[in-house]
């Protein structure tokens, strides 16, 4: 028998898998017996062939072995059905037996969850801009590439005749030109004699083409898209302006609004209120064709291929069969036609639509873009928070593993086999994860008012019937229930049902303990990065606040006034009237204050050369009295004499460096020329120290400052800090009658300067709140853990303290592991923290060392933190009286 | 209302057991039942009914010996319980009365 022919054995083994155990013997003698049989009378290929169809055709439901045929249990949980009541009966007394545990899980997951649903939510609103326009993926915005000495800068701004030009050189239809109007007051004609003027500002407030609505879907409720703003002097309003200016939208057309009493403008339609996800946010569209209108102020410029307006924006809608790449080609020609030479090398490119919201370098007339690797950050940060909460229910679940080890016991001596009882702990905590959730959407939807103020957007309020919103939600469900769950039910489900019968499982002796140690570190990892980043941001955004800019900004306000004739040539008069006021110290006309948004720049000539330079100065036109008022320091040389017109400059050092001129007494005496050295030819008076000329976030350019009349539209006031409040209400009402038409409004410098950076100021303090939860989750899954332990060690702390050990012995016991957890942490946060946050910091032109004082403060806040949630429990069990601990069985 | 459930080729396994008598096992079964009928018996049709017709309680099992071809596999006797003979009888009897009912006529036209 010993060459006997054997089967093959693979269909063999398979067979003998599938079969259920009580027939697999007998039949597979008889598959045997014939295989023989066969192999005499047919040969050995046949037999195979033969045996491998016998062994598929056995493959059938009667054969095959069922995973749930012949168990019993009385509660029907291993029937076919699934035992939902069960275990929910189970689960929830499990759940009322351990309150505290169960609580303590409980708020992880909810804050956890909420968190991460607010930060699915910021993510949704932030990737949604503009996604709602029908030619979205086909509409661009023409931006110029300012080619600098350090690289290519990108501009939102085009010259203002681009969008006809383009019209008229390319088959294009859709192009639009959209110019923003910053600045002064709107009001409507009113009828009626005697009330007051009502006076609006409207910060969304913009001159566009008829086309511009051919290109973007924004809704009409009255007037017609085509043709509403095809002549001057037309505007539409949303519904929400309307209803402002004329009390009702229905009214609105045909009456008339007048821009600074300079302008009037028929209303010819009212358009739906935009929906806060646009990058472009209308509350006011007058037509373009306003500014070729003679007396516009823009009527020179229309013609103008060398000045570039960030405010003036083209977009246009590409056919389908041309791309990107090859229009950006065509409009190499295109700059090379109409710009003159010498400023043909600042080109123009496409920017796609999708592109606009995350692209921080060009801008957006909402002022609100957002990076890519900003969302990334976000969204990582939701990441961390929910796996913190996760960590947290799987270690308190393994560690609570052993009070429930005689429920598997008993269960698998009555026949439940290990896949059931996976399900039954994963159902249970399916259970917690969805109230959890549930709880979640509830606090979601209270903190979002708050949340939006914070960050100054309009979330999506009634989220809850957001279908993507709900697959989000099923998705963290799922994925929550999965990783928080699917551990503890291996860890529950794997014991051995003689020893948990027996009771020989005890807490802390398993090889959990080791990945209870691992999660605490990664826990406390992603929380002390979280908090070594926030530290990083709040000290940097201190920095800017406080960091000296090289002028004086307390106690000093801007008041804008109007820019006509008129209203210049009262200036001195006013002067005087102002200087007469008790409260004020020093007052100065100005173009801007010496750090503002935006600005005016221009190469020029220095000392006569024959070629304008290669880089743009930044032109600051102040008269001379805004020196002493800022209290800017002079390296060489002085202010200019008072005059309406140019009669000389200061520059900074910068300039000088830039230059190439190393002692600024050398510079004194050199002349200037910009674009008109006609009126611009003058010589340079004095250098000024370098001053903060914008946000800290840049470097400080080279800067011009001259005194010319004709273009001051602000009031710099430098007040008495003890008598502001009078002061300000006397110089309201000097500037109210000085300027009737003008809208008065004031701001304090230091609070404007702190406005621009809103946004970081912003972010942090969502950083600030997000590094808070992410501790709070953590030190909660610590309290869990130390309560629990305090618990399983109650006789041992009993018998220690029988022996001896002092209060404080028995506080170490407890602290010591998790203090050394903490370090380990620490050691891996540390490096992680430095290198995101130097990443971080390298944006900013001026920004902070990160010093070892912040790891310092992040250690020893987690390391308090964490002692004295430990510390509570375990001088509770310390202080326990070990007689009674000792006594208890 | 159906009393007992006995599907065509369960009621041939169920026959051959009976004939068997006491050697009924699986390869015997497979092979009378392809003798005496012509028919071709899969090993996986076979088992199933067999599988099923104990379920029903039709039939009942013991391990017998085993022979070296079924390198020490036991042998599994099936034998018809009372219940099974029940069953037989009942399909038996149903058919049969159908038979007598069937008109006289229905072959002896098909003959003449």
């Amino acid at each position: 028998m010993k060459n006997n022919p054997q089967p093959p054995k693979l269909f063999l083994r398979f067979f003998r898998w599938y079969c259920r155990p009580e027939l697999r013997d007998s039949i597979e003698g008889d598959l045997l017996e014939l295989y023989h049989e066969r192999v005499k009378e047919k040969g050995r290929r046949k037999a195979d062939v033969f045996f491998i169809k016998d062994v598929m055709q056995l493959l059938r439901p009667h054969i095959m072995r069922m995973k749930d045929r012949k168990q019993i249990n009385h509660y029907g949980m291993f029937k076919n059905h699934f035992p939902a009541r069960h275990f929910a009966k189970i689960g929830w007394r499990n759940l009322m037996r351990n309150k505290s545990y169960a609580a303590i899980n409980f708020t992880g997951l909810t804050i956890g969850i909420a968190a991460c649903l607010l930060i699915f939510l910021i993510v949704q609103f932030e990737t949604s801009f503009d996604n709602f326009h029908a030619k979205k993926d086909h509409i661009y915005r023409i931006v110029t590439e300012f080619q600098g000495p350090d690289g290519i800068r990108p501009g939102s701004g085009t010259p203002f005749p681009t969008a006809a030009a383009l019209r008229q050189d390319f088959p294009l239809k859709e192009v639009a030109a959209i110019y923003r109007n910053t600045g002064g007051y709107y009001s409507p004609l009113e009828k009626t004699q005697g009330a007051p003027v009502k006076k609006f500002r409207e910060d969304y407030a913009y001159y566009a083409e008829p086309q511009f609505f051919d290109i973007f879907d924004f809704g009409w409720l009255a007037g017609d898209r085509k043709t509403a703003l095809s002549e001057p002097n037309t505007a539409v309003l949303t519904e929400d302006e309307a209803n402002k200016f004329f009390g009702d939208w229905h009214e609105a057309i045909g009456k008339v609004i007048k821009f600074e009493n300079k302008f009037d403008f028929k209303i010819t339609g009212v358009l739906k209120n935009p929906p806060p996800n646009t990058d472009i946010p209308i509350q006011l569209m007058m037509s373009y064709a306003t500014l070729r209108v003679k007396s516009s102020t823009f009527y020179e410029n229309m013609e103008d291929w060398v000045s570039i307006n960030g405010n003036n924006q083209c977009f246009v809608v590409l056919s389908t069969n041309l791309s990107q790449k090859q229009f950006d080609a065509q409009l190499k020609g295109f700059v090379k036609k109409h710009k003159p030479a010498d400023y043909v090398k600042d080109g123009m490119r496409l920017q796609p639509l999708s592109d606009m919201h995350y692209n921080t370098e060009v801008g957006v007339f909402s002022g609100h873009s957002f990076s890519k690797q900003l969302i990334k950050v976000v969204s990582l940060i939701g990441m961390f928070l929910l796996t913190i909460a996760c960590v947290n229910f799987i270690n308190l679940a393994t560690a609570q593993a052993v009070n429930r080890s005689k429920e598997v016991g008993v269960r698998k001596v009555l026949g439940s086999n290990r896949g059931q009882l996976v399900l039954q702990f994963i159902s249970e905590t399916f259970i917690i994860t969805l109230f959890a959730v549930i709880f979640s959407v509830l606090i979601a939807e209270m903190v979002l008012p708050l949340l939006n103020s914070l960050l100054n957007t309009k979330l999506n309020r009634n989220f809850i019937t957001d279908p993507v919103l709900l697959l989000f939600l099923c998705a963290l469900i799922i994925g929550v229930t999965l990783l928080s769950g699917f551990y503890p039910a291996l860890v529950l489900s794997g014991f051995n049902p003689i020893e948990a019968l027996k009771n020989k499982i005890k807490a802390g002796r398993q090889r959990s303990i080791s990945l209870r140690r691992t999660l605490v570190v990664v826990q406390f990892c992603i929380a002390q990065v979280l908090v070594i980043g926030t530290l990083v941001v709040v000290s940097q955004m201190d920095y800017f606040r406080n960091k000296s800019l090289g002028f004086d900004k307390d106690a000093i306000i801007t008041v804008q006034f109007p820019g006509d004739s008129i209203s210049r040539s009262k200036l001195n008069s006013l002067r005087d009237q102002l200087l007469s006021l008790r409260g004020i110290r020093d007052i100065s006309y100005s173009f801007a204050s010496p750090s503002d948004n935006g600005g005016w720049g221009s190469d020029f000539k220095y000392n006569n050369a024959p070629k304008q330079t290669d880089f743009n100065a930044q032109l600051k036109w102040a008269d001379a009295a805004y020196f002493k008022l800022y209290n800017l320091q002079f390296v060489a040389g002085q202010p200019y004499g008072n005059s309406d017109t140019i009669t000389g400059y200061v520059v900074n050092e910068t300039l000088l460096s830039k230059l190439g001129v190393r002692d600024p007494k050398d510079a004194i005496g050199k002349y200037i020329g910009l674009w008109d050295e006609k009126f611009t030819y003058a010589p340079i008076t004095g250098v000024v120290k370098d001053f903060n000329t914008r946000s800290l976030k840049r470097d400080i350019p080279p800067v011009i400052m001259g005194s010319w009349k004709n273009v001051f539209q602000k009031i710099n006031i430098k007040l008495h800090p003890a008598t502001i409040n009078q002061t300000l209400t006397a110089i309201e009402r000097l500037c109210n009658s000085t300027f009737p038409d003008g809208l008065y409004e004031y701001q304090f410098l230091d609070k404007k300067i702190a406005d621009f950076y809103n946004n970081d100021q912003r972010l942090s303090q969502l950083y600030k709140i997000f590094a808070c939860i992410a501790i709070f989750i953590s030190c909660l899954g610590l309290y869990g853990l130390v309560s629990f332990m305090a618990v399983q060690r109650t006789k041992e702390v009993g018998i220690r303290k029988t022996l001896g050990a002092s209060v404080i012995d028995i506080v170490y016991l407890f602290s010591r592991e998790f203090t050394l957890l903490i370090l380990i942490a620490f050691i891996i946060a540390a490096p992680l923290g430095y290198f995101f946050m130097r990443k971080w910091l390298d944006d900013f032109a001026y920004r902070i060392t990160i010093g070892p004082g912040t790891f310092l403060l992040a250690i020893v806040a987690s390391l308090l933190i964490a002692w004295l949630t430990v510390g509570y429990k375990a001088v509770k069990s310390a202080l326990a009286n070990p007689v009674k601990s000792l006594r208890t069985e | 209302m159906k009393r007992f459930q006995l599907g065509e080729f369960e009621e041939i396994v169920l026959l051959t057991i009976g004939v068997l008598f006491g050697e009924a096992y699986g390869v015997a079964i497979k092979k009378y039942i392809e003798d005496r009928l012509h028919r071709n018996v899969s090993m996986g049709a076979l088992h199933t009914a067999l599988v099923r017709l104990e379920d029903k309680g039709y039939i009942k099992s013991r391990e017998g010996e085993s022979t070296p071809e079924r390198a020490g596999r036991p042998k599994k006797y099936f034998e018809i319980t009372a219940l099974g003979k029940k069953a037989m009888e009942y399909s038996k009897t149903t058919r049969d009365s159908l038979w007598s009912a069937l008109p006289k006529n229905i072959f002896g036209i098909r003959k003449a």
